[in-house]
C-alpha cells in the first residue's frame, strides 16, 4: 500500500514545552486517516508543520516520498488541500469570489467547474451573499471546497466539525466520506468528537502527549472493540486449552485475567464452562467504545 | 509568482479599501485644486501646478500606511498567507507579490492625483512653470521614496499577525517618521543671528539688536539632521516638495539602501517566521 504521509521522529519545541515528541505516523493512499487526541496533545503542531507553516525542531516527514528538506516539496504540497482550525476565506467576499480568487491562486486555466465545486459543497444557492455572513457550517464548506479546487489527493482538515450544529456535523461527515468514496481524497481529519470520527475513520492515530501511542486500522479496532467478557480465574491454562479446542476467541491479559472477545449467553457460558472443571472466581461483560479504547490506552502504557 | 499577482490583483480590484483609496485620491486632488484655486482668485496668488504634485508627497506616506496595513493585515486575519503556503507558494513569492502589489498600488494613488491635477489644474493655472526635466527628476524620486515607503509597510505588515496592530504601528510610524522630518528641517532652518527683543538706543534711536542665536545647530548637528532626512522617506518628500535638497542622487541611494534593507529583513524574518 502507498504510503502519503510519514513522519520520523518528529519533535516540535516552543521553549521548554515539547508540543510533538518523537511522533511516528503512517497514512495510507485511501485511508481516512482519524487524529485523535485531547486539547494539547499536538495535533494541530503535526498538522501545522506537515503544511508548511512551521519547521519541527528535529526529525523529518515525507510527503509522497518527498522530505521535508527537499526543495520539491513546495511542488507535492500543491497536492494538498487543507482547513486548518478556521478555513482560509475571505470574509469581504461571495463565496464564488473567494472560489475565482482560490482558482487564481492555484493557476486553474479556467474558471469552469466553480459552480460544480459551490454544488458538491452545498453552496450553490448563497448567491453574493459575503462569507463573513455566513453560518460556521457553511464557512466550513467553503472552505471545504476552498482546500479542493488543486483537485488535491490529500486532504487535511484540522477539527472540521468543531462549533457546528448537528445538522451542520451531518453534512460535513456525508461530504468527507463523498470525497473519500467517489474522488478517491486520501483524508487526515482531527478531532476529539470520537463518535464522529468512529462513523468515518479507516484508520486511527492515537495521540497522547505529542506521540502516537497507537496506529490502527477501523477493522482491528473494531475486532479490539467488539464485545468482551473479562474473566477472573486461577487456573488459566485449562481455560486457554479449553477456549483453543472450541476456537473461541480470547486474549491473555496477565496470569489470572483472560478477555473473551464476542456475544455470549452468560449463564450457559458459565455453566458450559463448570461442566469442564473451570471455575471462575469473577466475570465482567464489557462493550468498549471508541472513547473507553481511548481512555484505555491514554491511561495505560506506551504501546509503540 | 504570476499566479499570486493574478489573484493579488483580483482581490484588488474587488477589495473596498482600493476604492475608497482610489476617490480619497480624487477628492484630495479636487479640494487642493478647489483651495488654490480660491486663493488664486482672492489673492491673486500665482498657483504653479507642479506644486501641488510635489505637495502631495508629503502626504503619501499616510494613505500608504493605511492601506498597507489594512490590505495586508486581512491576508493574515483570513487566514490567506496560510493558505497560499499550504497550497505550495514559496515564502519569499508571497512576500514579493504583496510588497509589488503594495507598491504599485502606491503608485498608482500618486500618479491619479497627478492626472486629476493635470486635467482641471493646467487650465485653470496654466501650463508647467518648472524645468519639464527637473520636475522629471523630482518625480522620480518620489516613486522611488513611494517604494522605500512600501517596503517598510508591507516589513510591518508580514511581521506582525495581528491587523490592528499592524495598523496603529504603521500609522503612529509614519507620524513619528513626518514629526521627526519636521523637527530636523526646523533644526536646520534655524537662523544664525536672530533680533532680541531687548532693543539698544544708539544716537537716541531705538535700534533692536541682533544676537547670535543660541539655537543655532553645530556642524555635526547639521550633520545627523540632514541625514535623518536623506534616510526617511517623509524627509525626503519634505525637501522635494520644498526643493531644498542639494542632491537628489543621494536621496535615490537613501531610498534604494531603505527598500534593501527591510525587504530583505522581511524576508529572512517571515521565510523563519512560525505561522498559526
Amino acid at each position: 500500500m502507498e504510503i502519503i504521509l510519514e513522519t520520523n521522529n518528529l519533535e516540535k519545541k516552543y521553549k521548554s514545552f515539547r508540543a510533538l515528541n518523537h511522533l511516528n505516523v503512517h497514512i495510507e493512499k485511501g485511508a481516512v486517516y482519524g487524529l485523535i487526541g485531547k486539547n494539547g496533545a499536538g495535533k494541530t503542531t503535526l498538522i501545522r508543520i506537515i503544511c508548511g507553516l512551521q519547521e519541527p525542531t528535529s526529525g523529518t516527514y515525507t510527503i509522497y516520498g518527498e522530505n521535508n528538506n527537499s526543495s520539491n516539496i513546495t511542488n507535492v504540497r500543491k497536492r494538498i488541500g487543507a482547513i486548518i482550525e478556521t478555513p482560509s476565506i475571505y470574509g469581504e467576499m461571495s463565496a464564488r469570489d473567494n472560489l475565482i480568487e482560490q482558482y487564481k491562486l492555484v493557476g486553474m486555466p479556467s474558471l469552469e467547474g466553480i459552480q460544480e465545486l459551490l454544488k458538491l459543497v452545498g453552496l450553490e444557492n448563497v448567491g453574493k451573499k459575503k462569507a463573513k455572513n455566513f453560518s460556521l457550517g457553511m464557512k466550513q464548506r467553503l472552505g471545504i471546497a476552498i482546500a479542493l479546487t488543486n483537485n488535491p489527493d490529500f486532504l487535511i482538515l484540522d477539527e472540521p466539525i468543531n462549533g457546528l450544529d448537528p445538522q451542520g456535523i451531518i453534512e460535513i461527515r456525508e461530504l468527507i466520506l463523498k470525497l473519500n468514496k467517489e474522488k478517491r481524497i486520501t483524508i487526515l481529519i482531527s478531532s476529539h468528537y470520537l463518535d464522529e470520527l468512529a462513523k468515518i475513520a479507516t484508520h486511527y492515530g492515537f495521540l497522547d502527549n505529542g506521540s502516537i501511542i497507537k496506529e490502527i486500522s477501523s477493522e482491528e479496532l473494531l475486532k479490539k472493540m467488539k464485545q468482551k467478557i473479562e474473566l477472573k480465574v486461577s487456573n488459566q491454562k485449562d481455560f486457554v486449552k479449553y477456549f483453543e479446542e472450541k476456537k473461541i476467541s480470547y486474549e491473555v491479559i496477565d496470569n489470572k485475567t483472560i478477555n473473551v472477545y464476542g456475544k455470549y449467553n452468560l449463564s450457559k457460558f458459565i455453566i458450559e464452562l463448570s461442566k469442564k472443571n473451570l471455575i471462575i472466581e469473577e466475570i465482567h461483560e464489557q462493550e468498549e467504545s471508541l472513547e473507553n479504547y481511548y481512555m484505555n490506552l491514554i491511561g495505560g502504557e506506551r504501546v509503540d | 509568482m504570476i499566479k499570486l499577482f493574478n489573484a493579488g490583483f483580483e482581490r484588488l480590484r474587488k477589495n473596498k479599501i482600493f476604492w475608497l483609496l482610489t476617490m480619497f485620491t480624487i477628492g484630495i486632488a479636487l479640494i487642493m485644486i478647489y483651495t488654490q484655486y480660491n486663493d488664486m482668485k482672492r489673492y491673486g496668488e500665482i498657483i504653479e501646478v507642479e506644486q501641488l504634485f510635489l505637495n502631495y508627497s508629503t502626504m503619501i506616506g499616510v494613505v500608504i500606511a493605511i492601506f498597507t496595513s489594512l490590505f495586508l493585515g486581512v491576508e493574515y486575519s483570513d487566514g490567506a498567507i496560510r493558505n497560499k503556503i499550504c497550497i505550495g507558494h514559496k515564502r519569499t513569492n508571497i512576500y514579493m507579490s504583496n510588497l509589488i502589489i503594495v507598491t504599485i498600488t502606491s503608485l498608482f494613488s500618486y500618479i491619479l492625483f497627478m492626472i486629476v491635477v493635470s486635467i482641471i489644474g493646467i487650465p485653470l493655472f496654466g501650463g508647467l512653470t518648472l524645468q519639464f526635466s527637473l520636475l522629471c527628476k523630482l518625480i522620480s524620486c518620489i516613486f522611488i521614496a513611494i517604494l522605500a515607503y512600501s517596503s517598510i509597510f508591507t516589513f510591518i505588515a508580514m511581521g506582525i499577525s495581528n491587523k490592528t496592530i499592524t495598523a496603529i504601528v504603521s500609522i503612529m510610524l509614519v507620524f513619528i517618521m513626518m514629526m521627526t522630518a519636521l523637527t530636523c528641517l526646523n533644526i536646520l532652518n534655524a537662523q544664525k543671528f536672530i533680533q532680541k527683543e531687548k532693543v539698544s538706543l544708539v544716537k537716541g534711536e531705538m535700534k533692536p539688536e541682533i544676537v547670535p542665536n543660541p539655537k543655532y545647530p553645530s556642524e555635526t548637528k547639521k550633520k545627523v539632521c540632514q541625514t535623518i532626512l536623506n534616510i526617511i522617506p517623509a524627509g525626503q518628500m519634505f525637501q522635494i516638495a520644498g526643493q531644498t535638497a542639494s542632491d537628489l542622487k543621494v536621496l535615490i541611494l537613501y531610498s534604494l539602501g531603505v527598500i534593501i534593507i527591510f525587504t530583505s529583513t522581511g524576508i529572512l524574518l517571515f521565510k523563519k517566521k512560525e505561522l498559526k
